[in-house]
């Protein structure tokens, strides 16, 4: 994203959005959510202090930067306070997985590793066990 | 919470667990009375009167996942350490609102911290939500409100428009910050 100045007025904004627009456009998120990435970024109290909002600006920005059809979210407490900040990501297809204490170094990696090739990383907080019933 | 931009996203995030469709954040900074006023006010569900009164005690708290509550404790913790005070009205069905007063002549008064950054991803993460954002400074006011914008045709959940939406509130906030007494210690 190049930098950008001197946006001050609505006329400014709207011409950037035209940019914008002239750019592929790839998403129809709002129709189809099950065929993006979802990543939800824990946003409570305790989400906030331990440093949530670098984690889920890392994640809108970089996701569009890496050309990643995502929806970056954000949800309440999951429970995991002493993990802070967890994020919950669900890649198409899969269950959702919970990773703790991402920051945005430990994200980059959950996106090269987890989100591009599937691969498990370090941090996965086991949220939901399954039972094998006879 | 270090900075009055988190307590936003906690506050918010307490109306939008009561169904909020309208969000009305506002900061009034009154140089001459050397005051912040930061409001929250939505139009969610709202309280009864037993949960307004435990509000501040940090062992309520509504959800399951743990039991406590310390978004508003908070809020009135670092509001007071100013000399300041909170005021939290509700009426159910209707919305609650959460008024926190700062005295800017008191060297603990929180600093602003990333408004912008974390209004936009508010914004970003909320499409169904319409916050409007409102900063007064004495005379003058900035107003950001994402129906309007949205009216306009800006896309507020398209990634690429963060930098540039945030820059243009960012711009507009300087521009009043320029007004603030110096005996001010917000910033």
């Amino acid at each position: 994203m190049e930098h950008t100045t001197g946006i001050k007025t609505l006329a400014d904004l709207k011409r950037i959005q035209e940019e914008v627009r002239t750019r592929i456009s790839l998403r129809d998120k709002a129709e189809n959510p099950e065929s993006l990435v979802q990543v939800k970024v824990a946003m409570a109290t305790c989400g906030i202090a331990s440093g949530a909002k670098e984690v889920m600006e890392f994640f809108a920005l970089e996701l569009d930067k890496r050309g990643i059809d995502a929806v970056v979210t954000q949800t309440g407490c999951m429970g995991y306070c002493f993990a802070e900040p967890t994020v919950e990501i669900t890649l198409p297809g899969h269950d959702p997985m919970v990773f703790g204490y991402v920051n945005p170094k430990k994200a980059d990696e959950i996106i090269e590793r987890y989100i591009k090739n599937g691969e498990l990383v370090d941090g996965i907080i086991p949220q939901n066990y399954n039972t094998i019933e006879s | 919470m270090v900075t009055l931009a988190m307590h936003m996203i906690d506050i918010v995030q307490n109306s939008l667990r009561a169904q909020a469709d309208m969000v009305t954040i506002t900061l009034d900074e009154r140089g001459d009375e050397s005051f912040l006023l930061f409001r929250v006010e939505d139009d969610g569900t709202g309280m009864d009167r037993i949960s307004l009164e435990r509000l501040t005690d940090p062992f309520f708290t509504t959800r399951t996942t743990r039991r406590v509550g310390l978004g508003i404790p908070f809020l009135k913790m670092t509001c007071e350490q100013t000399g300041g005070s909170l005021r939290v009205a509700s009426t159910e069905g209707e919305g609650t609102t959460v008024e926190a007063l700062y005295r800017t002549d008191n060297p603990d008064c929180l600093p602003l911290g990333d408004l912008v950054g974390s209004l936009l991803l508010l914004v970003m993460a909320n499409p169904a939500i319409r916050f409007r954002f409102n900063y007064r400074m004495g005379e003058e006011m900035f107003r950001f409100d994402s129906g309007d914008l949205r009216e306009q045709g800006i896309d507020l959940q398209h990634p690429q428009m963060l930098l540039p939406v945030k820059e243009y509130i960012r711009e507009n906030l300087e521009a009043l910050w320029r007004h603030r007494a110096a005996a001010s210690y917000l910033c």
